[in-house]
C-alpha cells in the first residue's frame, strides 16, 4: 500500500513545477503573488508534523545510531555491495524511464489523435490499468513470464524455442514490469500536454517544406518537452524507490535499494544504516528535482528562458 | 450542596468501578504471527481454548514485523503481547533489550526441547529445511542429499533456495561441499559463497512459502530448499513432489513477549497453553510442523507423524541460531557483496 501512495506527492511537485511561474516579474506582482500564502498554512503545518518531522528523526538516525558519527555512510561506501545496488538501482530506473516513454509516446499520440469519444476511451483503459491492485499485475506477469508460463509455453508448442527463455527473476523481468506499470504516468502528462499543442503549428511548419520527419523532429517533439520531462522524472523517482515488482519480478542478483533498506530495518534491526542509505536516495532525488527544474524553462531556477 | 456533590462523586466512583469489573471481564490480548494457514492454526490449537479456559479474549494481528516491534518498545507504546518470531531474531532481540524474561513459574521448561527455549522465548514449533524435488524434472532419479543441488549434469534445471541470509543456504553448500555437521560452526564463508558460485546462474530465490510452492509445484525449479510443511501440503495437494530428509536443517519459530507489553501475564499464561503438551499436539496435527514439547509426540495423528521432522530425527542437523543472533549481520555483509557481484 506504501506503493500505491506514492505517486501522489511525486505528481504534485511535479504539477507544482509546471505551474511555476512564466516569469520573474517584479516586487508588485510580487506581493500580489505571496497574499495568497496563508491558505497554504494548514497544508503546509500537516506536511511538517507528519512529513518533514518524521523524515528529520530518519536522517538523524543515519548519524546517531548505533554511535554518533558518519560510521553508517562510511560502511556504505566501502561496501561493494552497496555501490553495486546503488549501480542497480540507477541502472532500472534509467531503463524503466526508457522504455515506458518509448512506449508512452506513441500511446499518448494515439490517444491525442484518436476522434473525441473514442480517446477518452483508450484513456480509460490506461487509467483502469493504473487502478488495479498492483499485486496482481506483478502476478500476472509472473505468471506470462515464467518458464513454465504462457508466453514459453506458447513458443515452446510452436517449435519456435526449444529452452524456455529466462524472462523472469532476473533484470529482464524487472524491466519489462516496472515499465508496464509506469506507463500511465508517461502518458498522462504527456496526452495533457500534446492536446494543448496547436495543430496550425504543425500545419505552418509543412507548408514551409518541412518533411514529415523534420516537422516532427523539429517541431512536434520540441513542443512535448515539458510532458517528456515531467513524466520521465515522475517514472525515474518512482522508480528509485520501487519495491514489490522488483521483489516479485527480479533474481536476488539485481538487488535494488529498496529492498537493501527493508533487509537492514526488517530482518537486521540496522536502522543507521538503513536511514544512511534512505538519505543517500532522498538526497539524489533532491539532486534530480533540481536539475529537472533547471532545464524547466518556465521555472524560477531555470538557467536560460529561451526555449 | 455539599450532599449534591458527594453523590456526584459517588456516581462517577460507580461508573468508573463498574468500568473495572467490565474491563476485567472483558480482558483481552494479542497475538501476532506470520498470518496464512500457520496462524489460523496456531488461533485453533492455542488462542481459542486459551480463551475457553481463561476468559481471556486473544486478538489475532499480525504479519510480524521486527522493526514494528522495535518501533513499539522504543516510544514505549508497545501493542503486541505474545509474538512469533524466528529463533534467531529471538535471541539477537533478547541481547538488545527488546524482549521480557519468561516467568518459567508459570512455562514448564523442563518439558520443553532445550534447543528450543531461552531465557526470553520458548518454541513456536520447529521445522526442517528438506530437499525437495519435482519428479516430472528428476525423472527416476530420486536426488539424495544437498550435493544433488549441485549436481547439475544428474539434475538439470533451476534451484531454488531461500533469499534471506538467514540460517540455511550457507549450512548446506558447507554440508554438500563434504563438512561434516560437528565442523559446520564457525561458518567457512569463503568455502560456502565459492561452492553457491558453482550454481549460482542456476538458483530462483523465493522469500515466501507461497512462492517456494509455485516453484516447485510449476516445475519452474527442478530442485531446491523448502520448509518441510510447505512440501507435505504440496503432496497431499497430489502434486508430483518428491522429498529427501536426509541432512534435514532444523530450524525453529519461538514465542516472545516485546518488553512493556500492556498483558504481560495473560501472555506468560498464553505461552504456556501454547507450549505444553496438547497445544503443540494439535498445532503439529493440523500444520505438519513439529511440536517443541517432548510429551507432545505420543499425542501426533500416526498417518502424519512420519511427515514431521520428529520422524526424522537420526538424519537431522540442527542449525545453530545463537551463532546467527551473533554473527547474523556480518555474514548478511558478505552475503549480499557476494549476491550482486
Amino acid at each position: 500500500m506504501k506503493m500505491a501512495a506514492r505517486p501522489t506527492p511525486a505528481a504534485n511537485l511535479a504539477a507544482r513545477a509546471s505551474r511555476a511561474p512564466t516569469a520573474q516579474s517584479h516586487s508588485g506582482e510580487q506581493a500580489v503573488r505571496w497574499r495568497g500564502a496563508t491558505y497554504l498554512l494548514p497544508a503546509l503545518l500537516f506536511l511538517g508534523l507528519f512529513f518533514l518531522v518524521p523524515l528529520l528523526g530518519l536522517l538523524l538516525r543515519g548519524v546517531l545510531e548505533p554511535t554518533p558519527g558518519l560510521g553508517n555512510y562510511e560502511q556504505l561506501f566501502a561496501s561493494s555491495a552497496y555501490s553495486k545496488v546503488l549501480f542497480n538501482t540507477f541502472a532500472v530506473a534509467s531503463l524503466v524511464t526508457l522504455f515506458s516513454l518509448l512506449l508512452g509516446f506513441p500511446l499518448a499520440w494515439a490517444i491525442t489523435l484518436t476522434p473525441n469519444g473514442w480517446g477518452r476511451w483508450l484513456l480509460n483503459i490506461v487509467l483502469l490499468s493504473m487502478w488495479t491492485s498492483l499485486l496482481a499485475r506483478t502476478y500476472s506477469w509472473l505468471v506470462l513470464l515464467q518458464s513454465s508460463g504462457v508466453i514459453n509455453s506458447t513458443l515452446q508448442s510452436l517449435g519456435l524455442i526449444n529452452e524456455p527463455l529466462a524472462m523472469v527473476h532476473n533484470l529482464t523481468g524487472v524491466v519489462i514490469g516496472m515499465s508496464y506499470i509506469m506507463i500511465p504516468f508517461i502518458v498522462l502528462p504527456l496526452q495533457a500536454t500534446m492536446s494543448a499543442i496547436d495543430p496550425m503549428v504543425l500545419q505552418a511548419g509543412s507548408i514551409c517544406g518541412a518533411s514529415p520527419l523534420r516537422s516532427f523532429f523539429k517541431v512536434f517533439l520540441p513542443l512535448c518537452r515539458p510532458g517528456i520531462f515531467s513524466g520521465g522524472l515522475m517514472v525515474f523517482v518512482m522508480s528509485l524507490g520501487y519495491y514489490v515488482t522488483p521483489a516479485l519480478l527480479g533474481g536476488a542478483q539485481n538487488m535494488m535499494l529498496p529492498e537493501f533498506i527493508i533487509q537492514q530495518v526488517q530482518s537486521f534491526l540496522n536502522w543507521g544504516l538503513a536511514s544512511a542509505a534512505a538519505a543517500l536516495l532522498i538526497l539524489i532525488t533532491l539532486v534530480l528535482f533540481y536539475v529537472y527544474l533547471k532545464l524547466q524553462a518556465e521555472s524560477p531556477v531555470a538557467s536560460s528562458t529561451a526555449r | 450542596m455539599m450532599v449534591l456533590k458527594k453523590s456526584a462523586l459517588t456516581l462517577i466512583a460507580a461508573g468508573l468501578l463498574g468500568m473495572g469489573v467490565a474491563n476485567a471481564a472483558e480482558q483481552s490480548m494479542s497475538f501476532v504471527s506470520w498470518g496464512g494457514t500457520t496462524q489460523d492454526a496456531q488461533k485453533e490449537a492455542w488462542a481459542d481454548p486459551f480463551t475457553d479456559a481463561t476468559g481471556i479474549k486473544v486478538l489475532q494481528d499480525g504479519p510480524t514485523d521486527y522493526g514494528k516491534l522495535k518501533a513499539m518498545v522504543e516510544s514505549g507504546n508497545v501493542q503486541w503481547d505474545v509474538v512469533d518470531v524466528e529463533a534467531d531474531f529471538a535471541l539477537r532481540a533478547a541481547s538488545e533489550g527488546l524482549l521480557e524474561p519468561l516467568d518459567f513459574n508459570v512455562i514448564a521448561r523442563d518439558k520443553i526441547d532445550p534447543r528450543f527455549v531461552s531465557d526470553h522465548g520458548v518454541g513456536s514449533f520447529y521445522f526442517s529445511f528438506v530437499l525437495g524435488y519435482n519428479q516430472k524434472r528428476s525423472g527416476d532419479k530420486a536426488p539424495q542429499d544437498w550435493s544433488a543441488l549441485f549436481d547439475t549434469t544428474t539434475f538439470p534445471g533451476k534451484r531454488a533456495l531461500y533469499k534471506w541470509p538467514s540460517p540455511g543456504v550457507i549450512e548446506l553448500a558447507l554440508l554438500a561441499d563434504g563438512v561434516t555437521p560437528d565442523k559446520l560452526y564457525p561458518l567457512d564463508l569463503d568455502r560456502a559463497f565459492t561452492k553457491l558460485d558453482t550454481i549460482k546462474k542456476d538458483i530462483i530465490w523465493w522469500g515466501s512459502g507461497a512462492q517456494s510452492q509455485q516453484f516447485l509445484a510449476s516445475g519452474e525449479a527442478a530442485i531446491g530448499q523448502f520448509w518441510n510443511g510447505r512440501v507435505h501440503a504440496l503432496m497431499q495437494e497430489g502434486a508430483s513432489v518428491g522429498v529427501s530428509w536426509k541432512q534435514n536443517l532444523v530450524m525453529a519459530d519461538f514465542l516472545v513477549i516485546p518488553k512493556g507489553a500492556k498483558n504481560k501475564e495473560a501472555a506468560m499464561k498464553f505461552l504456556a497453553q501454547a507450549s505444553s503438551a496438547a497445544g503443540q499436539a494439535e498445532f503439529a496435527n493440523l500444520t505438519a510442523y513439529a511440536p517443541v514439547n517432548v510429551d507432545s509426540v505420543s499425542l501426533l495423528e500416526p498417518d502424519l507423524a512420519s511427515s514431521l521432522p520428529t520422524a526424522h530425527a537420526a538424519d537431522q542437523i540442527t542449525l545453530d541460531y545463537a551463532y546467527w543472533a551473533k554473527n547474523g549481520a556480518e555474514i548478511a555483509t558478505r552475503w549480499n557483496e557476494w549476491l550482486v557481484k
